[in-house]
């Protein structure tokens, strides 16, 4: 497994979520998907490269996002994953989900000591 | 749920579009993703072979992410399917008491199963196989008194119907008959008739396989073309499948008819054994309406219910009086004539629907009581094997694979079951259980087929997968610490709560059974023990039917002699010792003779009475043993003046309101004619004629002589004709079949001797309806009594196993042993007591239902339910003893040297 190196490792869980709100500004292949996640996060959050797979295939049973090949622009066939309909329901309910958990971690963190 | 469907579904395409396929996909898009990754670390000024090294790196094992994508997808788990099945198999052979016993239990539930519900299905449930069948309606004309089911029309009503209603696309009507004889070739043969108003054939779209149907002309007498059609079974079997059939005239005893088409076998309306089809002729020359025997179906227009024909009908009957004046309102008003028009189906199966719904619940339970004795084992099973499975568990087998593997185990254990569940299932089917669609309608239209296999291989795997879902519900999918810390203590409480729940439902569905066998069997003790008012005895009986026509014994005179030589012929036999003749004899179930309207002669102010008419031998009441209760038997001479009959008692007392009436004078009323006196000479006890159950039928019985006493060769001195007899021959050596037809051979060819039985046969017969029903129910009695005793004794003992420890303990520390072993017992009779009070709620309100098979009994005979709850008290109490008394003789040193 790659090693994390000043990176932070993603946060189980979250990359489905992740992937569903890449996926939800265009459709791209596997690559692209790890690599535009790093670019979004400046780089802070490294994907495990070949643990995305297993999560689109997960992702894709659930009717959450489609695939299709195409062929890139350096004309290479290349399968391309695409959100659907239910994908962006389940993206913002996953959404709202994470809101309340960083809300609710920022509440606990915040709290003050009480005498 | 949707989603898992989803799931489900998108797994069973990947496995359709292949897996290497999808392997080769899978490597290429990790190949690009590589090959990418590279492409941008080259581009951040790495080497070509340093920015590979490290995508690869970066990548991971691309191995198991391949495995993991994999996995992701489920073929995996379709994959392990075969791995399962062959662990399933394995663990099948290392239990073989086990596997025997659900394989057996599961099979012989499911076969009978099967085979019962597919009678039950076939004759209650599918449609009939005609076109359109729910048009199709069975219109019944009903007067005050007629019997149950007695719902036939005279000719005018079905003609009057025919020509006025607007609800009916078609009204037909028929008449079967028994009594014709096939007197071409060698052998003459008994041939049932159905004779059909010929717009039957197209109502119903029948085509013939040869010839062509019957038309509307050929209803008339006078039509030269004398058509009949015959069955193929009859073309097959007599003819040899001669297509010349055609256009031959066939000899009948009633004069030669003429073939002009055969009909499929398929065709088996209206009833399969039908051999030869008349033209059927409506006569109403002579308008009456006490002479009935036509059955009238009718195909309704589209979009009429039942109730608006019916209620057109109701409104059409008065006004028959305007086609038939001799037919006044006022008679039809006092006789309560109306009309009732009911679906085909349901008033075909409508005799047998009691018992048909018996025999489902039957199927329920015996399905119940299999299932739930296998799911019994297999919880049994699991929970021993509960520790392995937690095991597993622990070690990371997944939750998925893990059900599969239960899942797997009882599909095969189910398919096991088919082994023996398609032959008991096959047995069932072809065995009927002993019936045949004369007293189940429809009966010929259930069989084996291979949709039958289908169903029994279906049921099999999805009760074997329920139950081993059911087991599974028993693993350490929940509380893995506690059972491997609970590793051999205490069962835990929702285990042995659902295990009690089952034992007392078995404890209950016994007791319900066991009372249910209890009044059937008293019921058919009741009907066995029966005053039958003869004596069935060493004796046998048959048919003779002589032949019509002008060379035939259409007159008194003729009959008369034939059979009088024919006796004499027989009691020359050695061995006989009597031959006796009537029209109709007791419980042979045929030989029906039409009813006469009798009255009082010298009291006209008492009202008329409905009796058959019976045509017998002086010697009838001595061979059969019927009582002389006053008067005298036939003697010569009784033919001349108002010719003398016997009455029976209850037919004396019905119509004079005594039974000392030797020498009065009874009227037999034709409509239209004067009433024709006849002198009682007798009185006779009562029989049970038709079946045993129906109690005893009033009959009036006429003289067949030796001759007509010099009245002359034409005369009709009674109002029924000797054609159609059955004779009854007692003695110590009774004539075979073959000597019997060889005797009638050589006085006229055209006669066979039918339906030869003794009258033991005949009387089992008249009770067989109430044994099998009684049979059936006792075999689902024993076999739940016995489960629910095997039940008891393994929740007892399994739980006293558990307590081992427990018990040691307490008798270590002093505890009386008879206590223990008083707590164990209390504990499963506690069980018991549960069960039983819901099998005698139960039995209280289900044996109702078997009402119409009970014989003098009452469905809430205390007798009954006092015995079945003894018993089941008794045999409970055995199978709670023993481990109770195990669990009292527990060494102490047990927890010393345990665990």
């Amino acid at each position: 497994m790659a090693k994390p190196t000043s990176n932070e490792q993603v946060l189980q869980g979250t990359l489905d979520l992740l992937i569903l709100k890449t996926l939800s500004l265009a459709p791209m292949h596997g690559w692209g998907l790890t690599h535009r996640i790093e670019q979004l996060s400046q780089d802070v959050l490294q994907v495990g490269q070949g643990s995305i797979y297993p999560a689109l295939v997960r992702l894709e049973q659930r009717g959450w996002i489609d695939t299709e090949w195409r062929v890139t622009e350096n004309s290479r066939r290349a399968k391309y994953y695409r959100l659907t309909t239910a994908g962006r329901r389940a993206l913002g309910q996953e959404l709202a989900s994470w809101n309340r958990f960083v809300g609710a971690v920022g509440l606990v963190l915040a709290a003050e000591a009480d005498a | 749920m949707r989603y898992h469907l989803r799931t489900a579904l998108a797994r069973v395409r990947e496995l359709f579009r292949g897996r290497d396929r999808m392997a080769a996909e899978q490597q290429e898009e990790f190949a690009l993703h590589i090959e990418m990754e590279t492409a941008e670390n080259v581009r951040r000024g790495m080497t070509e072979a340093d920015a590979r090294r490290a995508a690869l790196v970066r990548f991971g094992g691309a191995q198991r992410y391949h495995e993991e994508t994999i996995e992701a997808r489920g073929i995996a788990s379709v994959d392990n399917i075969v791995r399962d099945a062959r662990f399933a198999l394995r663990r099948v052979r290392r239990a073989p008491g086990f596997s025997a016993a659900v394989t057996i239990t599961l099979g012989i539930g499911l076969g009978v199963a099967v085979g019962i519900g597919s009678i039950v299905y076939g004759v209650l449930l599918r449609d009939l196989p005609y076109d359109r069948p729910d048009q199709l309606v069975r219109v019944g004309f009903l007067t005050n008194g007629a019997a149950p089911g007695d719902d036939v029309h005279p000719s005018v009503t079905y003609y009057h119907f025919a020509l006025s209603s607007r609800s009916f696309s078609a009204l037909s009507e028929y008449i079967i008959s028994e009594d014709y004889n096939l007197t071409d070739g060698d052998t003459p043969e008994r041939v049932t008739i159905a004779s059909i108003s010929p717009n039957t054939l197209t109502m119903l779209g029948a085509r013939p396989i040869l010839g062509s149907l019957l038309e509307q002309g050929d209803t008339s007498y006078s039509n030269p073309r004398s058509a009949i059609l015959i069955s193929e079974r009859l073309w097959r079997r007599r003819y040899g499948a001669d297509p010349s059939i055609i256009s031959r005239r066939l000899e009948i005893n009633r004069g030669s008819r003429r073939v002009v088409g055969v009909l499929p076998a398929s065709f088996a309306y209206p009833a399969p054994s039908v051999d030869i089809f008349y033209p059927a002729t409506v006569p109403v020359k002579q308008p009456q309406i006490s002479a009935r025997g036509y059955v009238v179906v009718g195909r309704l227009r589209d979009g009429v219910t039942p109730a608006t024909a019916a209620a057109e009908l109701n409104a059409l009957l008065p006004r028959i009086s305007d086609r038939f004046p001799t037919i006044t309102r006022e008679m039809l008003e006092r006789s309560g004539a109306r009309v009732s028009v009911t679906p085909l189906k349901a008033a075909t199966v409508a005799p047998v629907r009691p018992q048909l719904i018996l025999l489902g619940v039957l199927v329920g339970v015996v399905l119940l009581i299999a299932t739930t004795n296998v799911v019994n084992l297999f919880l049994l099973r699991t929970e021993r094997g509960s520790q392995e499975t937690a095991i597993a568990l622990s070690l990371g087998a997944s939750r998925l694979a893990l059900t599969q593997r239960f899942v797997i185990e009882g599909v095969v254990l189910g398919l096991a079951s088919t082994v023996v569940a398609l032959p008991a299932a096959a047995l069932a089917l072809s065995t009927k259980f002993g019936f045949t669609e004369r007293e189940i309608p429809r009966l010929h239209e259930v069989s084996f087929t291979p949709s039958t296999i289908a169903l029994v291989v279906a049921c099999a795997v999805v009760l074997g997968g329920a139950m081993g879902l059911i087991g599974l519900t028993r693993t350490g999918l929940s509380g893995l610490f506690d059972r491997l810390r609970a590793a051999r203590s205490t069962p835990s409480r929702a285990w042995r709560r659902a295990q009690d729940g089952l034992v007392a439902f078995q404890v209950a569905i016994a007791l319900l059974l066991l009372v249910a066998t209890g009044l059937l069997g008293r019921s058919f003790w009741n009907l066995h023990n029966a005053k039958i008012g003869f004596e069935p005895g060493q004796a046998m009986t048959f048919q003779v039917s002589l032949p019509w026509g002008e060379d035939g014994y259409v007159s008194y005179a003729k009959s008369a002699s034939f059979h009088a030589r024919f006796v004499d012929r027989l009691t020359a036999l050695p061995g006989v010792t009597s031959v006796a003749i009537a029209s109709r004899i007791p419980l042979a179930g045929h030989g029906r003779t039409a009813s006469l309207d009798l009255q009082s002669g010298d009291d006209q102010s008492r009202g008329s009475v409905q009796a058959p008419g019976n045509c017998v031998t002086a010697n009838y009441f001595s061979t059969m043993g019927i009582p002389l209760r006053a008067g005298r038997t036939f003697q010569s001479g009784d033919l001349r003046g108002a010719p003398a009959v016997i009455l029976s008692e209850r037919l004396a007392t019905r119509i004079f309101g005594t039974s000392d009436v030797v020498g009065r004078i009874v009227n037999a009323l034709v409509q239209n004619e004067p009433p024709r006196p006849f002198t009682v000479v007798g009185i006779v006890g009562d029989v049970r004629s038709e079946r045993i159950e129906d109690g005893e039928v009033p009959m009036l019985y006429f003289p067949l002589q030796r001759d007509v006493d010099g009245l002359g060769e034409e005369a009709r001195p009674v109002p029924v004709r000797p054609m159609d007899v059955q004779y009854v021959v007692r003695g110590a050596q009774l004539p075979s079949p073959v000597t019997l037809q060889h005797v009638l051979k050589e006085m006229d060819h055209r006669v066979p001797a039918t339906s030869i039985a003794s009258y033991a046969d005949l009387f089992a017969n008249a009770t067989a309806r109430v044994r099998l029903t009684m049979l059936l129910i006792a075999v689902a009695g024993v076999s739940a009594l016995l489960l629910a005793v095997i039940g008891v004794y393994s929740v007892v003992a399994y739980a006293v196993s558990g307590r081992v420890r427990e018990f040691s303990i307490r008798l270590a520390l002093g505890a009386a042993p008879g206590r223990i072993g008083g707590m164990v017992f209390g504990d499963g009779f506690k069980l018991v007591t549960l069960g039983m009070v819901a099998g005698l709620a139960a039995a209280f309100g289900a044996t109702r239902f078997l009402r119409a098979l009970l014989y003098e009994v009452e469905p809430t005979s205390a007798v009954e339910f006092a015995v079945a709850t003894a018993l089941l008290i008794l045999v409970t109490l055995v199978a709670t003893f023993v481990p109770a008394r195990r669990a009292a003789r527990i060494p102490p040193a047990t927890v010393l040297r345990g665990d």
